[in-house]
């Protein structure tokens, strides 16, 4: 499906949970593929840590950097977030690959912006457009961020005011990190067709995005012991994504992208972070119920 | 003579029975309506009022004449609408279903006059119904066309039944001007007016035994069904949330725009008052939801939105019962980690 048949169902599930979503599934083996809103633009939020990940692991495949190299993150500098070194108040030593192991598992905007430090902004970019991902761009880090946020609400919560909140530039896919629902897809299919970076490497970023936490969204949609949800989720203000990988024990392997906006501004809406899971098991069943 | 002015002259002057009245409320001088009314007299052939006692009495061929004019001046309105509506801007405004018939009326009706004033004042005249004329360019303004005749000249308001979301998009696609709509709700550059807050109490079914109290707590309300707007994500998620603060969880929630479920007595829901047979309304002990509602356009506010905001704001505070946010307890977010800034 690439429009056409099977809209009305998306249509209607994003509409039951009060959101506009936005979606790509793909099967990492054949390339076939479900598609609903998949190249527009997109705020990332969150989700650019797994373009960050894969240019991590290609500079320590090249030896630019060393993964077990231990690092300091001073008190002081901690970027705001509410998990991880983000959340912790005094200084954390730990090596380069178990801060990644954070910015995956429990999204730590910290062990983000100090891994950025070292790999920088710019060679995230230019292994995006090496692998033809140009519509996906990573301009700021987490601590940059916040800052517009505060900036633009006056603010240090994260604001749930509509007049605000619609005046957020992090909200804004032309000015801030952004992709669309199939660049994202198709660079975690890469990482598990072992295409990103080394084949060691690209098993440590499945094993990490294996690792990661959260059970309300992507997973939501595949309650089962056999299955396997890998993913990155990203959340500001209004906006849920989590775009991952499904692997079925019959061997069937899905990258999926949903980025989704709700129309209400509360924090806590179950139902808009549940249709993440359930659009996402839709487009996985229709990949598997194609003939062939 | 012109025949629909003098007839318009002599439907005035039949409601206010009363020469001074009648021309007043025409902005006009008393010696030229009673000159205007005995020309009319002689056009026709009859005496329209008897004037010899004390009041104004209509006479028997004034009242035959006051009905067929009646009809003729709503047929010359609607004429007048008809040709303006090609010229004449238009404003597609957006308003919730549930905030019922006399209100949405209210809103066309202070929409109309505020444009009226705004033809009849004219350019250089301050206030809220100058702006009106000024959003369709010169046209408006500029006519300056006086008193009733003014009506239908001014921006032409498309009033359409929408729930929130619907209005959001619709707003977000360029296909809705301006509306009114519950909150929390945003969508990427929409701009707000001021906020109102209403206090919904409960709707119950007669039989209910929570009737016989006079007020109801939400938590008196477990075990029941709530029927919820559709359309409504943000209302939705909110007043769920507070329900269950609260300890009501509903056993099931309907999304319905009538009080048909609540009438069968399956299932409660919130609103303001409402007297139907059948139902019985009550407030809610401590006003523990509070619903905001405001006009709502993407980007800046044209004039004409502009005047249907301050329009809007007066009929709902008027009709509606609404108040001002400020009055509106402050909710307080506790974050979580998996809600969290970049979770």
């Amino acid at each position: 499906m690439t429009g056409g048949a099977g809209v009305e169902e998306f249509d209607g599930l994003f509409r039951a949970a009060g959101v506009t979503g936005f979606l790509y599934a793909v099967d990492v083996d054949t390339g076939a593929e479900v598609a609903y809103g998949a190249d527009e633009p997109v705020v990332l939020a969150s989700v650019f840590k797994i373009a960050l990940l894969v240019e991590f692991f290609r500079q320590a495949d090249r030896g630019a950097l060393d993964p077990a190299e231990r690092v300091t993150v001073m008190a002081g500098r901690h970027t705001p977030g509410p998990t991880g070194v983000s959340a912790m108040t005094d200084d954390v030593t730990m090596s380069l690959r178990d801060l990644a192991y954070l910015m995956i598992a429990v999204s730590d905007n910290t062990a983000a912006d100090t891994l950025i430090g070292r790999v920088g902004l710019g060679a995230v970019n230019t292994m995006l457009d090496g692998f033809g991902l140009a519509r996906t761009r990573v301009e700021h880090d987490c601590a940059t961020l916040f800052t517009s946020v505060v900036e633009d609400s006056g603010q240090e919560d994260m604001p749930t005011d509509p007049a605000v909140v619609s005046r957020l530039r992090v909200l804004d896919p032309a000015r801030t990190n952004r992709s669309t629902p199939r660049e994202t897809a198709r660079l975690l299919a890469m990482i598990w067709r072992d295409e990103a970076a080394s084949p060691e490497s690209c098993a440590w970023m499945r094993r990490l995005l294996g690792l990661q936490v959260w059970p309300h969204r992507l997973a939501s949609g595949f309650p089962y012991d056999d299955v396997a949800v890998s993913g990155k989720t990203g959340t500001l203000p209004t906006l849920r994504n989590e775009a991952g990988v499904v692997e079925y024990p019959d061997g069937g392997c899905y990258a999926v992208a949903v980025f989704t906006r709700s129309y209400g501004t509360a924090q806590n809406q179950p139902r808009a972070d549940a249709v993440i899971g359930t659009a996402a098991r839709a487009a996985v069943e229709r990949l598997r119920s194609r003939p062939g | 003579m012109d025949l629909v002015k003098h007839l318009r002259y002599f439907t005035v002057v039949a409601e206010e029975l009363h020469f001074g009245n009648a021309a007043v409320r025409l902005g006009m001088a008393q010696p030229p309506l009673s000159q205007g009314i005995r020309r009319l007299e002689e056009e026709l052939g009859v005496r329209l009022f008897d004037r010899s006692s004390r009041r104004v009495r209509l006479t028997e061929a004034g009242r035959a004449v006051l009905a067929e004019a009646g009809e003729i001046l709503a047929r010359v309105d609607r004429l007048r609408a008809l040709a303006g509506r090609e010229e004449g801007a238009v404003l597609r405004a957006g308003i919730p279903p549930d905030l019922g018939s006399t209100v949405i009326a209210a809103l066309i009706a202070g929409f109309e006059a505020a444009c009226r004033e705004a033809v009849a004042t004219g350019p250089g005249e301050p206030g809220r119904g100058k702006a009106v004329g000024e959003g369709t360019g010169s046209t408006e303004a500029g006519r300056g066309r006086a008193g009733r005749e003014g009506t239908g000249r001014g921006v032409r308001l498309v009033p359409t039944e929408m729930w929130s979301a619907d209005q959001a998009a619709a707003l977000t696609a360029g296909t809705l001007d301006v509306g009114v709509l519950r909150h929390p709700i945003a969508a990427p550059g929409l701009s707000f007016g001021p906020v109102l807050v209403q206090y919904p109490g409960v709707v119950l079914a007669e039989s209910d035994p929570l009737a016989r109290l006079s007020s109801v707590h939400l938590a008196d309300l477990a075990g029941r069904r709530l029927v919820l707007y559709p359309g409504e994500p943000g209302l939705h998620e909110e007043t769920l949330g507070e329900c269950r603060r609260h300890g009501f969880v509903p056993q099931e929630v309907h999304q319905a725009q009538t009080l048909g479920l609540v009438m069968a007595g399956t299932a409660v829901a919130f609103g303001p008052r409402v007297t139907l047979p059948g139902l019985c309304w009550r407030p809610l002990v401590g006003s523990p939801l509070a619903w905001r509602i405001s006009v709502a356009w993407r980007g800046e506010a044209g004039p004409a939105a502009e005047a249907f905001g301050a329009v809007a704001v007066r009929v709902l505070k008027e009709n509606a019962g609404m108040t001002d946010d400020g009055a509106a307890p402050v909710r307080r977010v506790r974050s979580r980690p998996a809600s969290g800034f970049l979770a």
